[in-house]
């Protein structure tokens, strides 16, 4: 598959070449004809239709049945390079997207290519991350830049790291990365834990990076440009990844009414949805990252 | 890019941000000479910021030997290369700065040391250099042509900082009210590109907590108007703590503003890097210049012959006297009677200092005879 590439103009003044095709209200859903055969080749391009179903959504299993009855989409990335720090070369070329929802949930099954499993976060060594990026309005989409000044995004981030702080208890520090190191007296072990906290400043200091006991692997955040991400006080996402035999496969979900975030993700809506791909092994973080364009995410009706 | 002026440089330079210097600026004067790299300041540090679990590697403060030692491995001679030759001509530098020379997609020159580049903070200590076979070690002069000193090094408070410039999200500031820079530890999201940028490889990733940490300028202290850690721990009284006026603010009565720009004495560390560092150095004075001037700029040759003939320079000299000699933050100091002098800033004394201690000559008779031989020396314990 050729390298999309995506322009600086485009991406900030009209959203990506999705922003011509997207269509409010379940209009493109016609057009679009639902198939449940998983083993069809992924369609570059096609919007991403999330069929109603009946019950609870998978949001915590990639490896669940109900999945098959999602048609996969081919999600073309491209290495970010319309802000500093530019990503100079791309690790991964395109990502398979899929969604459900059931009305009150929307779920989304994100596939990629990736045989280097980093979930630590250490000196130089970086995690494998994938974010799910919605307008918080109906209408025109937000630039492609993460928003801006007055044209929020809503951003679903999972974390290969917070999967291992959940999987492991939060067994993802020091102890990890480095299996024989031998420690010297710590704060923790002859101070009250409340003064011992102090050393752990950025945890103290209430950074939503620093936990380590977490109940999600995934953060919800919103945006009005690069550099501009801000934790939400409620988080309501959740998710689960899995890598098998290379490559990752990785549920987000959130509630569909997204209480003070963003208009709800309503039945018989459709959706612009853009996603970005870290490799932790080719130092992705930040910015230096995998970007695809705006994509239509398509709520099928009950 | 924004144009700002970088006196260091003499010229102005590029930089992502307009300048926006603070009141006053937090600044170190490390007299290069006196250090044997006890490593007190080191100690003094860890034991009061970094010993907590995520932070084993981490020296806000450390002292290398030059020109074999690194923390981490490798951290100037590696952007030393990737900047490439330069010239000054004169007092103005003539080559690039890292942020001038920053290529496309990126913000500043850089390179990210691994972690194994942290892992050996001590690496060539006291390892000198020259030519040994060029040595005439017997019978005079030993070791005449070989060398080595100690860097003290802490985190530069720069008035153009790499680590600001390359954040992506704005978590790093300069504080207005001393210029000391600070990761905001709520907003950091751990991408590490301040460790990428920082040429001096001053900040540094926590472990445990995923987000960048560094040097804070002991500012619980500073603002009790105390030195920092490593300034008060330091038993070659070779640190001091103190702030530095804006370059056309300069008031001589101020002992950095008086060391860096009237006396010229102590200089920055690279400042062809282009991040105008607020610590500054007092040269060593048996180092080779060349090499002295790669590292601390142009005016090195002026420093070591005002330090070589301070002992004639009462002002000076009483200044490096008051090094050490209080816990406290000099503003202003004085030097009457062969007495330096050192006051707050309401002009009360801190303390006094004589410019020659005291000297007692014990008489000869209490020397005793051992074993018959002739009373040629004092004995001790006897």
């Amino acid at each position: 598959m050729a390298e999309t590439s995506i322009n600086r103009k485009d991406a900030l003044l009209y959203g990506g070449a999705a922003a011509g095709g997207l269509v409010i209200g379940g209009a493109a859903v016609a057009a679009v004809a639902v198939s449940v055969d998983n083993k069809k080749p992924p369609i570059e391009g096609a919007p991403i239709v999330a069929p109603y179903v009946d019950g609870e959504l998978p949001n915590t299993d990639p490896g669940a049945d109900a999945w098959k009855s999602a048609e996969r989409t081919l999600v073309a990335l491209a290495p970010q390079q319309i802000a500093q720090p530019f990503l100079d070369k791309a690790g991964v070329t395109a990502l398979d997207a899929r969604a459900l929802h059931n009305g009150t949930e929307v779920a989304l099954l994100l596939e990629w290519d990736d045989d280097s499993v980093d979930d630590l976060d250490g000196i130089r060594r970086y995690h494998d991350a994938v974010a799910v990026q919605l307008p918080t309005r109906s209408g025109a989409p937000p630039a492609l830049t993460m928003g801006a000044p007055g044209s929020p995004v809503h951003v679903l981030q999972w974390r290969a790291t917070w999967q291992r702080d959940i999987d492991s208890g939060g067994n993802t520090g020091v102890d990890q990365i480095f299996p024989a190191v031998i420690h010297d007296v710590m704060p923790d072990d002859i101070l009250p834990p409340e003064t011992a906290q102090l050393y752990w400043v950025g945890r103290e200091a209430g950074n939503p990076l620093s936990l380590v006991k977490r109940s999600t692997p995934v953060e919800e955040v919103v945006a009005e440009g690069f550099g501009s991400v801000t934790h939400l006080s409620r988080q309501t996402a959740v998710g689960h990844g899995k890598n098998e035999n290379g490559r990752w496969h990785v549920v987000i979900a959130v509630p569909s009414a997204r209480d003070g975030v963003g208009e709800p993700l309503a039945p018989g809506t459709s959706w612009p949805v853009a996603f970005a791909v870290w490799l932790g092994s080719q130092e992705n973080r930040g910015g230096r990252k995998h970007i695809a364009n705006w994509q239509t995410l398509v709520l099928e009706p009950r | 890019m924004a144009k700002v002026s970088n006196w260091q440089l003499g010229r102005e330079m590029e930089y992502p941000y307009a300048a926006d210097r603070p009141k006053k600026q937090f600044t170190m004067i490390m007299d290069t000479n006196k250090c044997i790299a006890c490593q007190s300041c080191t100690i003094a540090c860890k034991s009061t910021w970094t010993w907590g679990k995520g932070q084993e590697f981490m020296l806000w403060n450390n002292i290398e030997t030059k020109p074999y030692g690194f923390y981490p491995t490798g951290w100037d001679v590696n952007i030393l290369e990737l900047l490439g030759e330069q010239e000054w001509e004169g007092d103005v530098y003539a080559g690039e700065t890292i942020f001038e020379a920053a290529p496309e997609g990126e913000r500043v020159l850089g390179w990210a040391p691994a972690e194994e580049d942290w892992s050996h903070p001590n690496i060539g200590e006291d390892e000198p250099t020259g030519n040994a076979e060029d040595t005439k070690y017997i019978p005079d002069n030993p070791h005449s042509m070989m060398w080595m000193y100690y860097l003290q090094r802490i985190c530069n408070h720069c008035t153009y900082p790499a680590c600001v410039a390359a954040c992506p999200r704005e978590a790093i500031y300069k504080r207005p009210e001393d210029g000391i820079v600070l990761v905001d530890q709520t907003r950091c999201r751990g991408y590490q590109e301040c460790l990428t940028a920082c040429p001096y490889k001053k900040t540094m990733f926590n472990l445990e907590t995923r987000v960048s940490e560094k040097c804070i300028g002991c500012y619980p202290k500073l603002e009790q108007g105390l030195q920092t850690q490593c300034t008060t721990s330091c038993i070659g009284r070779l640190r001091l703590t103190n702030y530095l006026s804006a370059p056309d603010e300069i008031d001589p009565r101020k002992p950095a503003d008086f060391l860096v720009h009237i006396r010229k004495i102590a200089l920055p560390l690279y400042p062809q890097l282009g991040l105008e560092p607020n610590v500054y150095y007092i040269p060593p004075v048996h180092v080779p210049t060349k090499y002295l001037t790669q590292m601390f700029g142009p005016g090195v040759e002026a420093a070591v012959e005002m330090y070589r003939n301070a002992k004639d320079d009462p002002e000076l000299l009483g200044l490096l006297m008051l090094f050490g000699a209080t816990e406290r933050i000099m503003h202003t100091w004085d030097v009457a009677d062969g007495v330096a002098r050192a006051y707050d800033e309401q002009g009360e004394e801190i303390v006094a200092v004589p410019l020659r201690e005291p000297t007692f000559v014990r008489p000869f008779e209490f020397a005793t005879e051992v074993a018959g031989e002739p009373t040629t020396a004092y004995r001790h314990n006897t």
